[in-house]
């Protein structure tokens, strides 16, 4: 299995290299075949005005295609013309992404959709399983969006199933959404007995020092931590969150894809895209049953790209 | 540095494509944005929603607003569009104690602001100023029996935060 995650890293390195260079890809990028890469972009308010700028939606684009999922926060427009303009940039190369949206969200009339985009060559997606998490108490902003996925890289009967749970926290209340959060996580735990595989993912304004709350969740894991990820490079808001051993098809591969220097941007240019750099996290691309036999026995390096 | 001053001046332009791009801009300045808090929240009521949301997207990252912004996001969070008043709260939240004196306009805004998102911000501003909001106990006491569990909430916790 080791070789697997090796393989792995060294393909993401790859793909860097292919991202660094400015021309556009003649293919789509080549993903490992030991993986499925699973990123949170938020992609701030992303709106008419961003996708009217090219250059920006060209990063973006080629951000989206080094993964298998990303679950974006901060679609921000009236139109419903934003996600499927982006998916159709990020096809341009002939790479075959599609989408799901969450409803428009938020206390004000100012409006925030999540959506996942994944490639179809690799993940599905059960449309019935696309919902938004009830909040009767209205403890959260936004509250999160969810869906359940599965890799189409190995037969149907070994794929790895998880749910996917897409967050961004409001910044001016973040200990009490993060509270919100674990329960969250609980619930989505126990919404269907035949899937012990939850992923909350997204920009939850808060790094691991103030994830006490999430200690309630037994063997709570995180992908991100000990570095920003933010394009300022000042602070960790973006994380992928999950159980162990319940999630141990997670390869220990994670990483934090920054924007200036994988794309040679300025800091200008970068904020442009974002504020956020995405971060990712490998996971096996098949089930991995039982406790007792964790795809790779200790975590591997963090990359930062 | 982007020029705080002129993409201040740049918010009031006539063309809404100008006053988003001063909005945009300003947002990348991310806390250098700070001086221009107030005009920040004045584009929450622009007719443009980019230019909306990107005042928007500046706020939240913009931090607690300077002690003189006070007395102006005190008047606004009184006053009657909805996204101006919620992020006028909002920063004075922000501010905690140094906003005391926005305590009466914070409390009347928990009983008779037209948007409820308004009000339960006011209730978690109030508990963001502290003791020094403890002239607005009995009107939160009145909001934390309310029906709405999040203002309810918020209420509680405002409250406590106060003691006394």
């Amino acid at each position: 299995m080791r070789s697997v995650v090796v393989a792995c890293l060294i393909v993401l390195g790859a793909a860097a290299s292919a991202a660094a260079q400015y021309a556009q890809p003649a293919a789509p990028t080549p993903k490992p075949a030991g993986a499925i890469l699973i990123a949170s972009f938020n992609i701030q308010v992303f709106g008419e005005s961003k996708m009217a700028k090219a250059q920006v939606v060209d990063v973006l684009a080629r951000v989206v295609r080094q993964f298998d999922i990303v679950a974006v926060q901060e679609v921000r427009a009236k139109s419903d013309e934003i996600v499927p303009a982006f998916v159709r940039a990020i096809n341009a190369d002939g790479s075959r992404y599609h989408y799901v949206i969450g409803p428009r969200q938020g206390r004000t009339v100012s409006k925030e959709q999540y959506t996942f985009i994944y490639d179809t060559t690799r993940i599905e997606v059960d449309p019935s399983s696309v919902g938004v998490v009830p909040d009767p108490q209205n403890k959260l902003h936004r509250p999160p969006m969810h869906a359940r996925f599965r890799t189409k890289i190995t037969p149907a009967e070994m794929a790895f199933t998880f749910w996917l749970v897409d967050i961004h926290t409001d910044p001016d209340e973040v200990p009490q959404e993060l509270d919100a959060l674990t329960g969250v996580f609980q619930a989505m735990q126990a919404a269907r007995p035949d899937e012990d595989d939850v992923i909350l993912l997204g920009d939850l304004n808060a790094g691991p020092p103030q994830f006490k709350s999430f200690q309630r969740i037994p063997g709570v894991a995180w992908a991100v931590s000990g570095v920003t990820t933010n394009t300022r490079r000042t602070k960790t808001y973006d994380n992928l969150v999950f159980t162990r051993p319940a999630t141990s098809e997670y390869l220990g591969g994670w990483g934090v894809l920054d924007l200036q220097s994988t794309f040679g941007l300025s800091l200008d240019q970068a904020l442009e895209v974002s504020d956020h750099n995405p971060v990712w996290g490998a996971f096996y691309p098949a089930e991995v049953r039982g406790a007792g036999m964790p795809p790779m026995a200790g975590a591997a390096a963090p990359v930062r790209r | 540095m982007p020029d705080i001053a002129a993409l201040t001046a740049a918010l009031a332009a006539d063309v809404p494509a100008t006053r988003a791009e001063a909005a945009e801009t300003l947002c990348r300045a991310g806390t250098d944005a700070v001086a221009a808090a107030v005009p920040l929240v004045k584009a929450c009521g622009d007719a443009d929603d980019q230019v909306r949301e990107w005042a928007v997207a500046a706020l939240e990252e913009l931090g607690p607003p300077p002690a003189a912004a006070i007395s102006e996001l005190t008047a606004l969070a009184g006053g009657a569009h909805q996204l101006v008043a919620y992020w006028a709260t909002t920063l004075l939240g922000r501010s905690g104690k140094a906003a005391a004196a926005a305590t009466p306009t914070l409390a009347k805004s928990l009983e008779s602001a037209g948007d409820p998102a308004v009000a339960e911000r006011a209730a978690w501003a109030l508990g963001k100023i502290g003791p020094a909001a403890a002239a607005a106990k009995p009107a939160l006491e009145r909001s934390a029996a309310a029906s709405s569990p999040r203002l309810s909430r918020l209420a509680q916790e405002a409250l406590t935060a106060i003691g006394g």
